[in-house]
């Protein structure tokens, strides 16, 4: 007879003013097996943890139950408490109340409830079946593979070869720095972009634990957190690269206009980072106009790229200070110059007589080529009148896309990307920079545009990360691997076809042949389990006894009710 | 006469489809209150058994939501789960049970719109469909 | 005793293809009944008429056989459920000697089976199949409704004998069968709830050969055969497969693009 503890998080409002939790408590009290069921305002706070511990040692628990948020967020802390009470970490079983149920019906408080309590009386079901388990430990590969060679994955092998830890650093072409190879001077310190890479570069080349692989593609990975195998590709010569934690680092492209403002068609209209290049070679024509947001914060591509109305304040400002009688203009729909030092740049700019005008996203400016030069015609939200422009450039301030082999990319590490292409990060707050996969990080653009002390940060970030298992020499593996009952066991193989990792053989012992699960080779997907006819191959912490007995639990809460 | 209000049971993979789901969450995409879900490691662990058992039971309805395909976490998972899925809804239409109570889709972790949709598009579904014929049929 | 057909089938299997064994149905005290014979022990009186899936036999017995040829009276659905035990490595097929049996109408009528002719045929004349069932036809015909209360009313019936489990000659769990536990049939009741049948539909939809020695097993009379067809047809419908053939993979064990799911691993 388990002797089950169930506690149900208020957290806050979040739960709580939707959720009434307590006619949920006393609905647990109700289930079988429940000792003691009581209810928390946060339970992953301190006070809640501790409550929860005192709980379980007065009750003498052996199950935990814990109603809250998702598991993809707290689980481990709550094993974690169960550990520090005594209780094995795999007799606890996490309800989800507020993703899955608080947060989605807040017009619905009573079927809400009733919801809820059908969730905890399912979770409840499952916990009395829970059995101990043992975690078996991994060995970590001490070497870490970043994949890309801009700013971001240069930061981030960088801090990685500076803890002495060996580091591949894959490069698609041929040379590193990615696109601030083409931005020659940054904001807002203005300084140069090759002094901050050169040093970069520097500290890598000069490092006997660092190599460098240009021209190179990643081709084939596999593993799991400690033990993954990354196989790379150079001019028809493939490589295989143990590695025990992955950066990536692939940045994203600049959005080229397919015809808006005259693109492609009008001579003089140019992108921002093609401003940078002619910038670079001292080409400082005296009438520019930049057009932002063009092909963001719009339909199809709603969001803000974060960096560009920084880039054309930099530039704005280059032009006027190199030559003061420049006539800048920045057509903008809110500039974003967010922070103290990019607010100053914004200052500073109207100060020295750049002009900036506000434009809709239902009347876009207009550009057309006379005699004179461009002119831009531009509705000027601010003033309620057309104002037109006249500029040798117009610079069309596009944002930061993926690229176009991202989704590749995220195949080959099976990691998500969101409908940008943008890589998907695990928790934006408690899980900055991971994957959902373990061992596996995520900076710089690729993740979403960022600015350059951001991709600094970001790649210091997921380097430190990716030094923790590696320092430890040791990675658990979750106990959630599959087993096949022998005696059950009929050995018509469907388990060894079904498993997707080659992880099960059948084997002959005495007079009896039997499936036979590689525990280091499974990943814990349970195909095998579903492929199996007579119910002998068996996921730990999701048995099919476990599992039934959820159904077995909702058909009861439900039945009872309509 | 009350209105019917369906029971649905879900099936959701815990790197996709659960992802998916509490994006929507996070979100506050709001969907009726009809589906409790079960979380799973893979789409393909979901036993084509658990449907025809909870179906046999009473449940109105059955989702199960997995990574699409080519993404899936554990590889070819999904694929397992497209080719059963399609044969238990077989077993049931065959028996006289609309196959149309079991329906497979694909959420991915990003897809918290998506989630919100295919909840209550199938919640409407079952509603139309009626509660289940195998509720209250004494064995 | 031996009869001409039991003379004519031991020297088949004995002199001209080397059997060890054969395995036969044969007439004891007026009973028709199974039977292994040995080389050189009198094969007695056979008795080839009485429909019996003598795989079935084989399949429980091979274990204890570790040497030698057996040869095995085959109809064509002995066969396709030879290929599906050979597939899962449950009998060694070089050790099989099929004997082709062709059905009689009658036999064809009652199964109403499409497809009777084994591919060699040794005793017996071959006669076409017959197409549909009455049964079916009736059934596609049913509103939902309908149809649901008719099986209903059928699954009513079954008092849990597993007789079609243990006739069945593709069934392979034998003593430990799911349908046995409370973990997906959650009635402990005779009879036991949809669920049985439809977990043993969905066990069966890729191996089933429609020999049907689950109806004839079925002391309740269910037409589980009818069943069994419809869901063939399905399978044909969806995967465009049926079990029976060696060479051929069961759907649920390839990927969408009809991989070998063996085959695409790369973890290696």
């Amino acid at each position: 007879m388990a002797r089950i503890g169930v506690f149900i998080c208020h957290c806050g409002h979040n739960i709580a003013a939707t959720v009434n939790v307590e006619k949920v408590v006393e609905f647990a009290k109700t289930l079988p097996d429940v000792v003691i069921a009581d209810h928390n305002l946060y339970s992953c706070s301190e006070e809640g943890l501790g409550s929860i511990r005192k709980s379980i040692e007065k009750n003498k628990l052996d199950r935990i139950v814990v109603a809250a948020c998702t598991p993809r967020t707290h689980e481990p802390l709550f094993r974690k408490t169960c550990e520090m009470a005594g209780v094995n970490k795999y007799l606890f079983e996490f309800v989800n109340i507020r993703e899955h149920c608080s947060w989605i019906h807040t017009k619905e408080p009573d079927p809400a409830t009733e919801k809820a309590k059908k969730l905890i009386a399912m979770g409840v079901a499952k916990a009395g079946l829970l059995e101990p388990q043992k975690e078996t430990e991994s060995s970590v590969i001490p070497t870490a593979v970043v994949i890309g060679g801009g700013l971001t994955g240069l930061t981030a092998a960088a801090s990685l070869v500076a803890q002495g830890i060996d580091t591949h650093l894959v490069e698609t072409s041929g040379r590193l720095g990615g696109i601030l190879g083409d931005i020659e001077i940054i904001g807002p310190e203005f300084s140069r972009s090759k002094e901050l890479l050169d040093q970069l570069v520097s500290e890598l080349k000069g490092s006997s634990h660092a190599k460098i692989h240009l021209d190179t593609k990643v081709t084939a990975v596999s593993g799991f957190i400690g033990n993954f195998e990354v196989t790379i590709e150079s001019k028809g010569k493939s490589e295989k690269v143990p590695a025990g934690a992955i950066i990536l680092a692939t940045g994203a492209k600049e959005f080229v206009p397919t015809g808006e403002y005259g693109y492609g068609s009008i001579p003089g209209v140019i992108t921002q980072l093609e401003f940078e290049r002619r910038l670079a070679k001292g080409d400082h024509p005296k009438r520019v106009a930049f057009i932002q947001c063009v092909g963001s914060r719009q339909p199809g591509r709603e969001y803000c790229s974060r960096v560009c109305c920084n880039a054309s304040l930099k530039n704005a400002l280059r032009i006027v200070e190199a030559e003061p009688s420049s006539r800048v203009s920045i057509i903008h729909r809110d500039i974003m110059s967010y922070g103290t030092a990019s607010e100053r740049l914004y200052r500073e700019a109207s100060d020295k007589g750049v002009v900036f005008l506000r434009y809709g996203l239902e009347r876009p400016a207009n550009v057309t080529r006379k005699q004179k030069g461009l002119v831009v015609e531009v509705y000027d939200e601010t003033i309620d009148e057309n104002i037109d422009i006249d500029a040798d450039l117009v610079v069309l301030a596009t944002p930061m896309v993926s690229r176009e082999d991202a989704r590749d990319v995220g195949k080959l590490l099976k990691v998500p990307l969101d409908k940008y292409g943008f890589f998907l990060e695990a928790h934006v707050k408690l899980r900055p920079v991971e994957f959902a996969t373990d061992g596996v990080f995520i900076c710089g653009s690729a993740r979403w545009p960022s600015s350059v002390s951001e991709c600094i940060g970001q790649g210091l970030a997921a380097a430190a990360k990716a030094s923790i298992p590696i320092r430890r020499g040791k990675v658990v593996v979750e106990a959630i691997t599959c087993w096949a009952d022998t005696d059950k066991c009929a050995a018509c193989g469907s388990c060894v076809i079904a498993c997707p990792y080659e992880a099960i053989e059948i084997v002959e012992d005495e007079d009896r042949r039997y499936a036979k699960v590689n525990e280091a080779q499974c990943k814990g997907c349970g195909t095998c389990v579903a492929s199996c006819p007579n119910d002998a191959m068996q996921q730990r912490g999701f048995t099919s006894r476990q599992l039934s007995s959820m159904i077995d639990a909702l058909i009861k809460n439900a039945m009872e009710e309509t | 006469m009350a209105e019917f209000n369906p029971t649905i049971l879900a099936f959701c993979c815990n790197w996709c489809s659960y992802a998916g789901a509490d994006l929507a969450g996070v979100g506050r995409l709001q969907m009726p209150p009809n589906i409790h879900v079960i979380r799973v490691m893979c789409s393909a662990s979901v036993k084509p058994e658990y449907v025809l058992k909870a179906i046999s039971g009473g449940v109105d309805g059955v989702l199960v939501l997995g990574c699409h395909i080519g993404d899936c976490h554990y590889m070819t998972g999904n694929h397992r789960t497209a080719k059963r899925m399609p044969l238990v809804q077989k077993v049931l239409k065959e028996v006289g049970i609309d196959e149309r109570r079991l329906r497979l889709d694909w959420v991915s972790a990003s897809e918290g719109e998506k989630f919100q949709k295919v909840v209550t598009e199938f919640v409407g579904e079952i509603k139309n469909l009626g509660p289940n014929p195998m509720r209250g049929v004494k064995w | 005793m031996v009869n001409d057909l039991g003379k004519k089938l031991a020297r088949l299997a004995f002199e001209e293809r080397g059997a060890d064994f054969l395995l036969v149905m044969r007439e004891e005290h007026g009973n028709v009944a199974p039977a292994m014979v040995s080389k050189g022990e009198d094969v007695g009186v056979v008795r080839l008429e009485v429909p019996y899936q003598l795989v079935t036999i084989l399949e429980n017995i091979y274990p204890w056989i570790s040497k030698g040829k057996i040869a095995v009276i085959t109809r064509r659905c002995d066969e396709k459920a030879l290929a599906e035990l050979a597939k899962r490595k449950y009998v060694d097929d070089k050790r099989i000697i099929k004997i082709g049996l062709a059905c009689t109408e009658e036999q064809i009528e009652r199964c109403r089976c499409e497809d009777p002719v084994p591919s060699h045929v040794d005793v017996g004349e071959p006669h076409a199949g017959v197409k549909g069932d009455e049964l079916s036809a009736r059934l596609a015909k049913m509103s939902q409704k309908d149809r649901l209360a008719f099986w209903v009313d059928q699954y009513k019936k079954c008092n849990k004998c597993f007789g079609c489990t243990l006739t069945c000659p593709v069934c392979f769990c034998d003593d430990d069968c799911v349908l046995e536990e409370r973990t997906f049939v959650a009635e402990p009741s005779i009879p036991p709830g949809l669920s049985f049948h439809m977990v043993r539909s969905y066990h069966m939809i890729d191996k089933c050969i429609e020999c049907g020695e689950c109806e004839r097993a079925c002391p309740a009379e269910i037409p589980l055969l009818t069943m069994r067809k419809l869901l063939a047809k399905d399978m044909k419908e969806v995967f465009k497969f049926a079990p029976g053939d060696e060479k051929t993979v069961s759907p649920l064990n390839t990927t969408l693009e009809g991989e070998l799911m063996e085959d695409e691993c790369n973890e290696r």
